[in-house]
């Protein structure tokens, strides 16, 4: 590992003054990134391992465990910022890696105005925070986890499901009833316009969980229940016959407008793998940029980063995994391919530089933020060399 | 699969910079990589932008057809649809060119691909080869299932020739001998006998030019 990696802050530390060895977060990681010493009897975290689920922050008995994302303190104040803003009281807790847009959180839970809270996976969310948002006066918690054999964080889900079996139990004890707190499971699917397949295939060898099938001759059938919602193969689709449910190509194009609408020039648009950056729950945006997260890089659209162009955009960053954080199979180095290729197209045109490809994980709290301001920097220089002309 | 590669897009402004009005046709036939109405709609957005740079508007138009060489289907999915057009820009290989050039003989038809052979993807490298040169006397069934008028640098009929080493041809390097893949092929077939036959040159009066199927 070269230096400038290790200078930078891990987003996760086991703070030996507090740390008792008691070896419950080495047996949660799901990336086997805590270990213990056999011989110092010391508890110690592998950053390179670690995929900042959160999961050992959240469990640890002795608070012994600091993390940059989504601690304690953060989620506190997001919720009561966030209860004034929404003036609401239903509160829906959601696993980025499977929630629907706002419309589908509708569908789901029948609930029109709450108060969201959308983290990498809930797994993480201590029973603490549960208890905090019900003494804010929050009424009814809604939790969207991710289908326990799709979690990424492997245990996220299943420790979820523990979680809120005994959060309830306590609750009724405490006269609060046995279902102030619902458990949703979901996960994004492929769907398939048969009018617009062409039953070239292409999904069939793109999918990385063997989950599209051209079995009989017309259109392609999925089986959904192998599908994971990563998207890839609606970004490979030559003839546009697939999209996500409650993702949909159009949902994304309306916000690039809405968020170009927004900005100042030079605009960038920051096409980001919810599992690549973390954003702070309080994100403070600076006028020149804006967000979109995706569910997977691999989402990444040609059509939509053109769009972008077209509608006014100066710049536009794609932050991915590495090939290997990635949460999906292959779709890292997938997304990476086809922005290359459209790179090279757009350089033809006269758009060389204007679109970047860069992975970070959020294991180090500024690699992201490093990668954005260099971007900026190109960007506010090739507007300013514009400007003189 | 036919396999084509797209033009840079300096030569297809060049093209279409006349006219504003543009039928921009993918094909979702044997074209490779897919040129339907992704390829279709991405094309009409790097043209877009690619025009503001030269001050140019275009208003694109954009559909696909199941199989652009196939006259009678173009026709009903395209004629319904050209009123207004000025140009039309294919997305098919060569022939579907043609076939539209030859549908709509008063309108300009550019090609948006150049047109390179008859091949197969090698999906998990992305690379697409050549596999049949179509020359009308298949003889497939001799050189193990290797085509050597398709893959040999030279089209030859009893080889391998001097230039072949360690398996790679010597015009390119990266280029497998295909007499070299024949040998071993039949090797591991047990049918070396076959290449003691010396094969004459193919007849191409039977590769043709028409037929009535």
């Amino acid at each position: 590992m070269n230096e400038q990696l290790t200078e930078e802050r891990a987003a996760v530390e086991i703070n030996e003054d507090y740390c008792s060895s008691c070896s419950i977060c080495s047996t949660l990681c799901p990336f086997e990134a805590i270990k213990r010493d056999t011989e110092t009897g010391k508890t110690f975290l592998e950053i390179e391992k670690c995929q900042v689920c959160g999961i050992c922050y959240s469990d640890c008995p002795a608070k012994a465990i600091n993390i940059i994302y989504y601690d304690m303190d953060s989620l506190t104040k997001y919720l009561v910022r966030a209860k004034q803003e929404y003036e609401c009281d239903e509160l829906v807790i959601m696993c980025k890696g499977s929630a629907p847009d706002f419309a589908g959180i509708e569908k789901l839970f029948g609930v029109t105005k709450f108060i969201p809270l959308s983290i990498p996976c809930v797994g993480r969310i201590s029973e603490e925070v549960f208890l905090k948002a019900i003494v804010m006066g929050i009424k009814r918690i809604y939790v969207l986890a991710c289908d326990e054999d799709y979690c990424r964080f492997d245990r996220g889900s299943q420790i979820t499901k523990r979680k809120i079996l005994a959060l309830n139990l306590l609750l009724d004890q405490l006269g609060y009833g046995t279902e102030v707190i619902t458990l949703k499971r979901n996960s994004l699917k492929v769907k398939v316009d048969k009018d617009l397949c062409i039953a070239c295939g292409n999904c069939v060898f793109y999918c990385p969980y063997d989950a599209a099938k051209l079995d009989s001759p017309g259109a392609v059938s999925f089986d959904l229940s192998a599908c994971k919602g990563c998207g890839l193969c609606v970004a490979m689709c030559p003839a546009l016959a697939l999209d996500l449910e409650n993702w949909e190509e159009e949902s994304i194009s309306t916000l690039i407008s809405k968020l170009l609408s927004e900005m100042k020039p030079p605009k960038i648009l920051v096409f980001r793998c919810q599992w690549a950056v973390f954003p702070p729950l309080d994100e403070e945006f600076n006028q020149n940029v804006r967000f979109i997260d995706l569910p997977c890089a691999s989402r990444v659209d040609t059509f939509h980063i053109l769009e972008a162009f077209q509608k006014g955009v100066d710049g536009i960053l794609i932050a991915s995994c590495s090939e290997e954080d990635c949460k999906q199979e292959g779709a890292s180095k997938n997304a990476q391919h086809s922005v290359t290729i459209l790179g090279e197209r757009l350089k033809q045109i006269g758009l060389q530089d204007r679109l970047h490809f860069c992975t970070v994980a959020p294991r180090y709290s500024g690699s992201f933020d490093r990668e954005l301001e260099q971007f900026s920097k190109k960007m506010e220089a090739i507007y300013l060399e514009g400007g003189k002309e | 699969m036919i396999v084509t590669t797209s033009k840079p897009l300096d030569e297809v402004l060049d093209y279409i910079s006349p006219y504003s009005n543009i039928f921009i046709v993918g094909c979702d036939g044997c074209t490779q990589p897919p040129r339907g109405l992704r390829e279709a709609k991405i094309l009409s957005q790097l043209l877009e932008l690619g025009g503001k740079l030269r001050n140019k508007n275009f208003n694109f138009k954009v559909t696909t057809v199941a199989k652009q060489c196939d006259s009678y289907l173009t026709a009903s999915a395209l004629k319904p649809q050209i009123d207004g057009v000025e140009a039309v820009l294919s997305l098919a290989c060569g022939i579907g060119v043609q076939t539209l050039a030859e549908l709509f003989p008063e309108l300009s038809v550019f090609p948006a691909q150049n047109t390179h052979f008859m091949g197969a993807e090698e999906r998990e490298k992305g690379i697409l080869e050549e596999r049949c040169a179509g020359c009308g006397d298949c003889l497939l069934a001799l050189t193990g299932g290797i085509c050597p008028i398709a893959r040999c640098a030279k089209g030859l009929l009893n080889g391998p020739c001097g230039g072949s080493a360690n398996g790679k041809c010597e015009v390119d390097p990266e280029r497998d001998c295909a007499w070299s893949l024949i040998i071993e092929r039949l090797k591991a077939r047990g049918k070396l006998e076959l290449l003691e036959e010396i094969r004459p040159p193919i007849d191409y009066q039977l590769k043709g030019w028409r037929f009535t199927p």
